[in-house]
């Protein structure tokens, strides 16, 4: 029986219910282990002109200060522009921009030292939001464009027009587990880091550059993280490279385990993004013309930010055929953290825009607006081009919005609410669908490639390991799922070790919901190469010992732990003793395999090309109730539909659908990031920053999968579903709109994201006025 | 008087002395203890990941109610049975809880996961019967950022209470039990480092030790002091525990008042609202998670003082008044004419809270309380509102109107009272009454909202007032 397909729980699932799974602060300290932390600037822009260590560094406890001057290789890094320091030299970028490294044998020796530590820093004019970094020029490379048609000249010969411009929040990753890792200094200047990263790869570079040693001295090794989201892609680098060069200078063990405040006011958060938009369409409300400029707050640093912006503007269609199109986009430098990746990676926001656009289309030219979604929706025949150039295929997303406009009821839905507003004197209802195209595939074509290392023991069991990380999405289920089934074998007998660079080299970051695809396709390679060789040698063995004729090599089966041909299935072997003869056979049993994503190009300076190899589709209609007197509001009913291919594990693929959707509700709604004047976080822990808990959930969570057997272009014609429902929560935020064009129209087109009950009750109360978008 | 503390960890007895006694119990468990399955986030008892059993004496048997072991001292610990993820069993022999955890995908990271399973078992440990109602409010303490919790509600849903362990059969030991009972009224004194901890079992004594050290920490449910502590805002060095002063813990329901001692717990005290003053328990549903409402007390709430407690605004209007207890013996004073300022009280160096009389409605008296927050549960509120009418026919006879969040302190609105007293509830007396409000008050902008938003939630709560009073009125009156 095969495993893909079935619901099995998550493998690590059993230890984390009892309290046995082992994260990486779970870890035993070495006897000798040291803690290390670090102290930020107290300001979000300066100069620095001394740090004065001598009182710090006679505190009983502490072991070492470290500044840029004791790092060995190169202080600059970062994934795109090396543009980052790991410990400021020159100036200071953001608050809590790191400065000194303390290594304490204590927790109350590095506190002490952090109120010892003399900083002098001459303060320089900090730049916080866009329109600040518009007006100064602060810039972080250049301006992007996707283009086709003429926008200009259609919108100018629009039947109707409307302009506006969105504003989105940023969102913490809010992972449980905070930033941390622990270095272990070898002889000969080797390194083996233990890190909560998504990116062993990137984290083992940039400890080995901090070192100032080749990259083959450092090991990094992953086993699990207590959720990423985005947020260990690229930023579980720089405490991963703390802890190395502490451990290099002390040569002993440290750890650097971050505190959730810390965390939060120290790292890169989703980008904030400002879409200043102007649409053309017809009567029917059929979009002619689009023209679009995206701003993203990328704050002090480049990072990943240009595949971000560039994943807005690919996202800048979502589900809708528009065929005068142009859209642009610049990263503004700013005196924040640097953004980073996060669930959606750019996607949210560009869709965002795109919804509310056709949301104000419909109230403008006061239709439904699923008919003006539906009349927009990409085609399948015609219509089906995207403005950069790549057909749309294997297109579900018609299917998927008349399906759920009936099993959600949403006509019916619409004309009660419609009913409820006109009567009730204390709350609004709104109701709305929305729908999600995301494109799979890392937009840096070179980021599409894995490797996986498969190794059979004698005794039949079986190892695998990938560069892909384990951060709750289940990726290590689906791979023993599919390596399993691969080899014939049984769930138990194969295990995936610990994400490390010593096994799987040049891996890619566990991102772009990519895990499943590329590290899962990799394994099938190894073990179909596996299975090839054991098959040439199994056939001999099976031969019908009164001719003596073997079987045939490629038709023999691995199923069950067993080895078969099924034309003649009294003759067959078990897994494992083919296995121990083959070994005896000097047969080699492991074997490493490769894929990359074939047919995919996407240039980034014409704008053009297929930067995806295919796209996940999903809608989802939400219906919201707003106090009118308070903005409070509360989330009534959700039902969510989804074209997930075929699941290769039904139960991970719906923890997804509702894990992706709640997270993109706190995003819509509550989660909200504020800021002192001075540039420090002020919502920097669970009390203030409030992300969903159990009683937001929605009161009828409806979720479920379209079938679609056809997805042929992908591993097991699965589809990759990790960033996906995140932005079905849009769906939320344009039924709140929604909500409050009832009671306020024009203050309903100026809403923004996340809309908390302040700006809801803000907006509602607004003194009306006509709506100044129409020109 | 006792030197040391006892506890049982999972069973184990623990005798301890010195400096391992200040620590918070998350330390404990996970560092010298190195029981790390219960997992630190926010120390600051916000996320439930740390979510422990505290088991402690009473009638005969060992109660267990969800803490968060972040912001609890060892020290308060002191004779009771802390369990944790690790005292349920192995990984081999998962009990219902955790197979419905497994079973329905109710894990993904795994960072929460120890402290759903606790929080779902102090669910059972007062109901085998788990239902949505429940599962919400049980877990609205435990936040999840993977699954989105569904799955965990699906889980919970098919858990069959019936068959669950209760901890009574987990842990049956009557060493364990007995011991407990006799360290539970026991004094403690404690000195380790230039640390105090002394947990006296007579009011006298504590007024004493108060009098000499005036700058000592009460510390009662510890919920608030624990996140000073881990945040580094306070050390915690002389300490004056109220858990073995048996009059505090005293909860009387009478015909006229709710006489609840200043250690009774929020979730005892919202368990006795219930029937007693139906709107006060509504409210204190919200106040927080069962974590922090099983040990946070109305005494500590009180003596905080913050402007944003959300007990307070309407004791305010019930006019309910606190026992002092000192050296001379105790008095009683009006909540209103307790604070003098921000956090500040008329309480004298020796005295200490020790009950808080809360009356209850008369006939024709109507008590309706707001908290707006950004999220609707376990939110710190941006704004709090308690009022209190004596109505009669249409007539207002008497209004007590309280606003948290918009002063320093709790305020009453004097002048909004007067303007409402004697006249009727119509639309455009509580239209009015938003002018006069507004007058009165003058908020500020945090991280919790502009003074703008509450400005609005001033004014607008007493609109919502008047649709409450007549919700039949008001769906007569729409068109």
């Amino acid at each position: 029986m095969p495993l893909v397909g079935k619901d099995i729980p998550n493998d690590s699932a059993a230890g984390h219910v009892s309290g046995q799974s082992v994260f990486l602060n779970d870890v035993v300290p070495a006897r000798n282990e040291l803690l290390v932390d670090f102290l930020g600037s107290p300001v979000a822009h300066g100069r620095i002109k001394s740090v004065d260590l001598s009182a710090a560094s006679v505190i009983p406890g502490v072991v070492a200060l470290l500044t840029h001057r004791d790092i060995p290789g190169n202080n600059r890094f970062g994934s795109v522009m090396k543009d980052e320091h790991l410990l400021a030299d020159e100036t200071v970028e953001y608050v809590g921009d790191p400065i000194v490294l303390i290594v304490a044998e204590t927790r109350a020796a590095i506190e002490a030292a952090k109120r010892s530590v003399l900083l002098d820093i001459e303060e320089l004019p900090p730049i916080f939001s866009i329109d600040d970094a518009l007006a100064t020029g602060s810039f972080i490379g250049v301006q992007r464009v996707i283009e086709r048609g003429n926008a200009t000249t259609a919108l100018a010969t629009a039947e109707r027009r409307l302009h506006g411009c969105l504003v989105t929040g940023g969102q913490d990753h809010f992972y449980f587990e905070s930033q941390t890792a622990i270095a272990e200094p070898g002889e000969f200047g080797r390194m083996t880091v233990h890190s909560s990263t998504q990116h062993p790869t990137e984290t083992q570079q940039v400890v080995a550059e901090i070192l100032g040693v080749p990259f083959n001295h450092v090991i990094v090794i992953c086993k699990r993280m207590g959720g990423a989201f985005g947020g260990k892609e690229t930023q579980a680098a720089a405490p991963a490279a703390m802890a190395a060069l502490a451990a290099a200078k002390t040569r002993r063990p440290c750890r650097i385990a971050l505190s959730k405040d810390q965390d939060m006011c120290c790292t890169g958060k989703r980008h904030p993004f400002q879409s200043r938009w102007s649409v053309g369409f017809d009567e029917s409300g059929r979009i002619t013309a689009l023209s679009l400029d995206l701003y993203a707050n990328a704050g002090c640093a480049c990072d990943v930010s240009p595949g971000i912006l560039e994943r807005a503007m690919l996202h800048s269609d979502n589900a809708y055929y528009i065929p005068n199109f142009r859209v642009t986009g610049r990263l503004c430098r700013t005196n924040l953290p640097s953004n980073t990746a996060f669930r959606g990676f750019g996607g949210p926001q560009g869709v965002a825009n795109i919804e509310n656009i056709l949301e104000e289309i419909a109230l403008h030219l006061c239709k439904d607006a699923v008919d003006v979604r539906q009349l927009n929706c990409y085609g399948i025949e015609e219509r089906n081009i995207t403005p950069y150039g790549q057909r749309v295929d294997n297109n579900t997303l018609p299917a998927l919005f008349v399906q759920l406009r009936q099993s959600s009821e949403y006509d019916r839905r619409q004309q009660e609410i419609e009913k409820f507003n006109r009567a009730s004197c204390t709350h609004v209802r709104g109701l709305s669908m929305t729908a999600v195209k995301f494109g799979i595939s890392f937009t840096k074509k070179m980021l599409n490639q894995a490797n996986a290392l498969v190794n059979i023991y004698t005794d039949g069991s079986v190892m695998v390991s990938t560069g892909g990380t384990e951060m709750g999405q289940g990726l290590n289920t689906r791979l023993r799922q599919i390596v399993a089934d691969e080899l014939g074998v049984g769930f138990d007998a194969v295990i995936v070790a610990p994400t490390s660079t010593d096994k799987n080299n040049n891996t890619s970051p566990t991102a772009a919901s990519t895990g499943t695809d590329l590290n899962g396709a990799a394994a099938v390679d190894a073990c179909r190469k596996l299975r090839e060789r054991l098959a040439d040698f199994a056939a001999p063995l099976l031969a019908n010992p009164q001719t003596g004729i073997p079987l045939s090599a490629g038709k023999l089966r691995f199923e069950d732990g067993v080895v078969s041909d099924s034309s003649s299935p009294e003759r067959q072997i078990t897994f494992q003793e083919l296995v121990a003869r083959a070994y005896e056979a000097r047969i080699n049993l492991g074997e490493r395999g490769f894929y990359a994503t074939q047919g995919i190009d996407y240039n980034r300076d014409t704008g053009k090309g297929t930067p995806f190899l295919y796209f996940t589709n999903g809608v989802a209609a939400s219906e919201v109730e707003i106090d009118r007197f308070t903005g409070e509001l509360k989330v009534r009913r959700v039902d969510v539909l989804i074209d997930a291919g075929q699941c290769i594990n039904p139960g991970i693929d719906r923890g997804q659908l509702s894990g992706g959707f709640m997270q993109g509700l706190g995003w819509v709604t509550t989660e909200e990031l504020k800021y002192s004047s001075r540039g420090e976080l002020l919502s920097h822990s669970p009390t203030t920053y409030k992300i969903p808990n159990i009683g937001d959930l929605p009161e009828v969570f409806n979720l479920g999968f379209l079938v679609n057997p056809d997805n042929s272009v992908n591993l097991l014609r699965s589809k990759a579903l990790g960033e996906p429902p995140l932005l079905l929560a849009i769906s939320v935020w344009t039924a709140a709109k929604r909500a409050v064009s009832f009671v306020n129209p024009a203050a309903a087109s100026r809403l923004s994201l996340p809309a908390t009950g302040e700006t809801l009750l803000l907006a509602m109360e607004q003194p009306q006025s006509k709506p100044a978008v129409a020109r | 008087m006792r030197d040391h503390i006892i506890l049982y960890v999972n069973g184990q007895r623990r005798e301890l002395r010195g400096a391992t006694v200040f620590q918070s119990l998350s330390d404990y468990l996970r560092n010298d203890l190195r029981l790390t399955g219960t997992k630190v986030v926010c120390s600051e008892g916000d996320c439930g990941s740390c979510t422990v059993l505290l088991g402690c004496p009473r009638n005969g048997l060992v109660q267990y109610h969800s803490v968060c072991s972040c912001v609890q001292f060892v020290f308060q610990a002191d004779g009771c049975h802390v369990v944790t993820i690790e005292g349920l069993g192995c990984d081999s022999d998962l009990d219902p809880v955790q197979a419905a955890l497994v079973q329905h995908q109710g894990t993904q990271c795994g960072f929460c996961t120890p402290g759903i399973v606790m929080s779902i078992h102090a669910l059972l440990e007062s109901d085998p019967v788990l239902t949505e109602q429940r599962l919400r409010q049980g877990l609205v303490g435990n936040l999840c950022r993977c699954t989105g919790y569904e799955p965990i509600m699906r889980a919970g849903l098919q858990v069959d209470g019936s068959r669950t362990m209760r901890m009574n059969h987990l842990f049956n030991s009557p060493a364990l039990l007995d011991e407990l009972t006799l360290c539970r009224d026991q004094p403690v004194c404690l000195e380790s480092a230039g640390k105090i901890f002394f947990k006296p079992s007579e009011i006298a004594d504590a007024a004493s030790f108060k009098a000499v050290h005036p700058d000592c920490v009460i510390v009662s449910g510890g919920t608030d002091l624990g996140v000073q502590a881990n945040k580094g805002v306070r050390e915690i060095t002389t300490v004056l525990s109220t858990a073995a002063l048996a009059e505090l813990s005293e909860l009387r329901i009478g015909d006229d008042e709710i006489l609840a001692g200043a250690n009774v717990s929020i979730a005892a005290l919202e368990s006795a609202a219930t029937e007693a003053l139906p709107e006060y328990a509504a409210l204190l549903i919200r106040f927080g998670s069962p974590q922090i409402k099983n040990v946070a007390t109305l005494g500590g709430n009180i003596a905080n003082g913050s402007p944003i407690g959300d007990t307070m605004p309407a004791l305010f209007v019930l006019n309910a008044e606190i026992e002092l207890s000192g050296v001379k013996g105790s008095r009683r004073v009006n909540i209103n004419d307790f604070y003098t300022g921000y956090k500040k009280t008329v309480a004298a160096a020796d005295e200490l809270i020790s009950q808080v009389s809360i009356p209850r409605l008369g006939s024709g008296e109507i008590l309706k309380l707001f908290k707006v927050s950004k999220r609707q549960d376990l939110d710190i509120s941006t704004f709090s509102a308690a009022i209190w009418l004596k109505v009669s026919g249409r007539f207002i006879q008497d209004v007590r109107i309280a606003y948290g969040g918009v002063a320093p302190t709790i305020v009453r609105l004097p002048a909004t009272e007067v303007y409402l007293k004697g006249r009727s509830i119509s639309s455009e007396t509580f239209e009015s009454a938003r002018e006069v409000a507004l007058s009165e008050i003058s908020p500020i902008s945090d991280v919790r909202g502009s003074a703008e938003y509450r400005n609005m939630l001033a004014a607008n709560v007493l609109r919502k007032l008047y649709y409450e009073l007549n919700a039949n009125q008001a769906q007569a009156s729409t068109a």
